[in-house]
C-alpha cells in the first residue's frame, strides 16, 4: 500500500505527492468501505429470533442458532463492521489527540510541555478498568460513547513518541532550509513533515487498532456495553451460559475465531510496517 | 546510593544530583497519582446520582413493594444517607471515606469494609500465584529468543508468542476453563474452595490450591506475552552490547551468559514493567475471576456494577485505586533507584 513511501529514498522531491496519493487513497478505501458496509448491511438477512432454537450447524444455518433462534452465521456478519469500525474509529480518535497533545507540547515548549506532559503521566496511572465499571454502572455506553470513551483512556500511549518524532523532524535541515526560503508551518507540515512521520503514525494505529478491539471486546465480553450493541465480544458473553452444552462449538468458537482472526491480521501488518521502516532508517545513517 | 564512592568524576557528579532529581521525581508523581485518585473519588461520588432513583428505590423495588407515605420516604432516606443536595451528598461521601468507613452494602448486608476484607485475599492468591510463573516463563523464553535475534529459536517462539498475543486474554481463560474444567474435568470450574470445605487443614490447602490453578494460569499466560516481547527486544539489544560479545568470545555461554549477562541487565526492565502490570494485573483478574466464578475482588466489583451497589463499588474502587496507585509509585520509584545505579 505504502511502499513507495519507504523506498523513494533517493527521489525525495517526488515524497509529498506520493503522501497526498496515499492520504487520498485511504480516505477514498474508507469511503468505498463504508458505502460496501451500508449496501452489505441490507443483503446480509435481518437477525431475527425464531422457534429453531439453539440448533446445530445445517443446510439452514451454516452456524447454527443461539438461545432466542438467531443464526450465529448472520450475527457475525452484523457483528463484523460495527466491532471493526469501533476499533478502527477509537484508534483514530486517540491518534488525534495524542498527536494534538505532542504538536502542543512541541509548539508552546513552555507551558504546553508542561501540561501535556503532566496530562500524560496522569492518564498513565489511571486504572482504566476502574473508571470503566463506574461508567458503565452508571450508564453502559453504545457507538457514540464507546469511542471518545476508549479513546480517552489511550491516547496518551501515543503521545511520549509522537513528541519526540515530531521533535526529531523539526530539528532536520530540510525544515531550517525551507524555513529560512520562507515557507510557512502549513506547507512544512504537509510535505515535510507528515511523509517523515507517516511510518510511525501507521504503526501506532495498527498497535492502537490492536488495543481498541481487545479493550471493546473485553468490555463487550462483560456485558457492560449497551444491550442492543452486536459486536463479537458481546456474542462470546452470549455464549458463556452455553459452555456446559455441545452448543459451546457453534456459540463460542466462531466469534472466537473471528476476533483472533482480525487481531492476528492487524499484527501481522504491525510487524510488516515496522520491518519496512526500520530498513528504512537502517539505509538513513 | 548516596554513600557509594564513584570512581570517576561524571559518576561523582551524577551521584550529587541524583537524590535531588529522584527525590522531585517521586514527587511530582506522587501528586499526580494523588490528583488521580481525588477525581476516581469524586466521580464515582457524583456519577451515580446523576441517575434518576438512588439505592433506597432499588430496595423499595426489589422488596416487596409497600405503602409509604412521602413523609416516611423522606425520613427513610435521610437516615440512609441519601438526603441532600448532590453536593452536600458528594461532601458527606468524600469525609466519610477519608475516615476511612468505606459504608454498609444494604444488598449484602454486610459493611463494605469486611466484604472487601474477604475478597481481596482470593485475588491477591491469583497474583502471587501467578507472578512467579510469567516472570519466570517471560524472562526465560525472552532471554532465550533475544540472546541471538533472528536464530530458529527465536523465530519459533516469537511466532508461537505472537499468535498466543493475537487471542485476547478472556477467550484464552475460556479455553482453558473448556479444556480443563468442562471437556476434561481434571480441575474445577469455578470457586475457591469446595462448598465443604475439608476439615483437615492439608486438605483444605489442596483443595484451594487445585480451585486456583487454572484462574492463576489464565493470569500468567495474559502476562507472559507482555513481558515476553519487551524482554525479547531488551535482550537483543543486550546481545550487541561490547559485555556479552566480550564474554562470548571468552567462551562464557549456556546458563551463566543467560543468568548473569542477560538476567541481571533486564532487571530495571523487569521492575519498570512490573509497575504497569500492577494495574493490568488487577484488570485481568476480573476477567479471569468472572470466567471462573472466583470470589476475589474483580468478581465482587462486577457485581456490584450489575446491581448497581454503589455503596460497594465506591468502596471498591476506593480501595483498588488506592492499591494500584501506591502499588505502581511504589515500584516506580524502586526502576528510578535501579536506573540511576545503572
Amino acid at each position: 500500500m505504502s511502499a513507495p513511501v519507504y523506498s523513494d529514498h533517493a527521489t525525495e522531491r517526488a515524497r509529498p505527492r506520493l503522501t497526498l496519493q496515499l492520504l487520498g487513497i485511504v480516505a477514498l478505501s474508507t469511503l468505498v468501505l463504508l458505502l460496501l458496509i451500508a449496501t452489505l448491511g441490507n443483503l446480509i438477512p435481518p437477525y431475527l429470533t425464531s422457534t429453531e432454537t439453539l440448533q446445530p450447524p445445517s443446510q439452514r444455518h451454516w452456524l447454527g442458532t443461539n438461545d432466542i433462534g438467531q443464526s450465529v452465521m448472520t450475527g457475525l456478519l452484523r457483528a463484523a463492521p460495527v466491532t471493526i469500525g469501533l476499533a478502527l474509529a477509537t484508534a483514530a480518535l486517540a491518534l488525534l489527540i495524542g498527536i494534538t497533545m505532542a504538536g502542543l507540547a512541541v509548539m508552546f515548549p513552555k507551558v504546553g510541555r508542561v501540561i501535556v506532559l503532566h496530562l500524560t503521566d496522569m492518564a498513565e496511572i489511571v486504572p482504566s478498568i476502574l473508571l470503566l465499571l463506574l461508567l458503565s454502572a452508571w450508564h453502559q455506553p453504545g457507538v457514540i460513547e464507546i469511542i471518545p470513551l476508549m479513546a480517552l483512556l489511550t491516547w496518551h500511549d501515543d503521545v511520549r513518541i509522537l513528541r519526540s518524532v515530531l521533535l526529531r523532524e523539526m530539528g532536520r535541515e530540510n525544515i531550517t532550509l525551507t524555513r529560512h526560503m520562507g515557507a510557512r508551518w502549513p506547507y512544512l507540515l504537509l510535505h515535510h513533515i507528515l511523509p517523515a512521520i507517516l511510518p510511525t503514525l501507521t504503526g501506532l494505529y495498527l498497535q492502537n487498532v490492536v488495543q481498541a478491539t481487545m479493550r471493546v471486546a473485553g468490555l463487550a465480553f462483560l456485558g457492560l456495553t449497551a444491550a442492543d450493541l452486536l459486536t463479537w465480544g458481546s456474542m462470546l458473553q452470549d455464549a458463556m451460559g452455553y459452555l456446559h452444552t455441545p452448543a459451546w462449538t457453534w456459540l463460542l468458537l466462531p466469534p472466537a475465531f473471528c476476533l483472533t482472526g482480525f487481531l492476528l491480521l492487524l499484527m501481522a501488518l504491525d510487524q510488516q510496517q515496522a520491518r519496512r521502516s526500520s530498513h528504512r532508517q537502517g539505509s538513513a545513517p | 546510593m548516596s554513600g557509594h564512592i564513584s570512581p570517576t568524576a561524571r559518576q561523582e557528579a551524577g551521584a550529587a544530583a541524583a537524590p535531588a532529581g529522584v527525590a522531585l521525581t517521586l514527587l511530582r508523581s506522587l501528586v499526580h497519582r494523588i490528583a488521580v485518585f481525588g477525581f476516581l473519588l469524586v466521580l464515582m461520588s457524583v456519577l451515580p446520582r446523576l441517575l434518576p432513583g438512588d439505592t433506597l428505590d432499588v430496595l423499595m423495588d426489589s422488596d416487596v413493594q409497600r405503602e409509604l407515605a412521602d413523609d416516611d420516604l423522606h425520613a427513610l432516606r435521610d437516615r440512609l444517607g441519601f438526603g441532600g443536595s448532590l453536593a452536600e451528598q458528594v461532601g458527606r461521601d468524600l469525609l466519610r471515606l477519608l475516615r476511612g468507613d468505606l459504608g454498609y452494602s444494604l444488598l449484602h448486608g454486610a459493611p463494605v469494609r469486611r466484604l472487601l476484607a474477604e475478597a481481596l485475599p482470593w485475588t491477591g492468591l491469583l497474583i502471587a500465584a501467578a507472578t512467579p510463573v510469567f516472570l519466570g516463563l517471560g524472562i526465560m523464553l525472552g532471554v532465550e529468543a533475544g540472546r541471538q535475534p533472528g536464530s530458529r529459536a527465536d523465530r519459533v517462539l516469537t511466532a508461537g508468542m505472537s499468535l498466543l498475543a493475537s487471542i485476547p486474554p478472556f477467550v484464552t481463560a475460556i479455553a482453558l476453563l473448556l479444556v480443563f474444567a468442562i471437556l476434561c474435568p481434571v480441575l474445577p470450574a469455578g470457586g475457591a474452595e469446595p462448598l465443604f470445605p475439608a476439615a483437615t487443614p492439608w486438605l483444605r490447602a489442596f483443595e484451594i490450591a487445585r480451585h486456583a490453578v487454572l484462574p492463576a494460569l489464565a493470569l500468567a499466560l495474559h502476562e507472559v506475552v507482555r513481558y515476553f516481547f519487551v524482554l525479547r527486544g531488551e535482550a537483543a539489544v543486550l546481545s550487541h552490547r561490547a559485555f556479552v560479545v566480550n564474554a562470548r568470545s571468552r567462551g562464557i555461554s549456556g546458563w551463566r551468559e543467560r543468568r548473569d549477562y542477560f538476567s541481571r541487565n533486564l532487571l530495571p526492565v523487569i521492575c519498570a514493567r512490573l509497575g504497569q502490570s500492577v494495574a493490568t494485573l488487577f484488570t485481568a483478574s476480573l476477567f479471569v475471576e468472572v470466567i471462573f466464578a472466583y470470589p476475589g475482588i474483580g468478581s465482587l466489583t462486577y457485581q456490584a456494577v450489575l446491581d448497581r451497589d454503589y455503596a460497594l463499588l465506591q468502596g471498591a474502587i476506593a480501595v483498588l485505586a488506592a492499591l494500584v496507585l501506591s502499588l505502581n509509585w511504589l515500584f516506580d520509584a524502586l526502576t528510578e533507584t535501579l536506573a540511576r545505579r545503572g
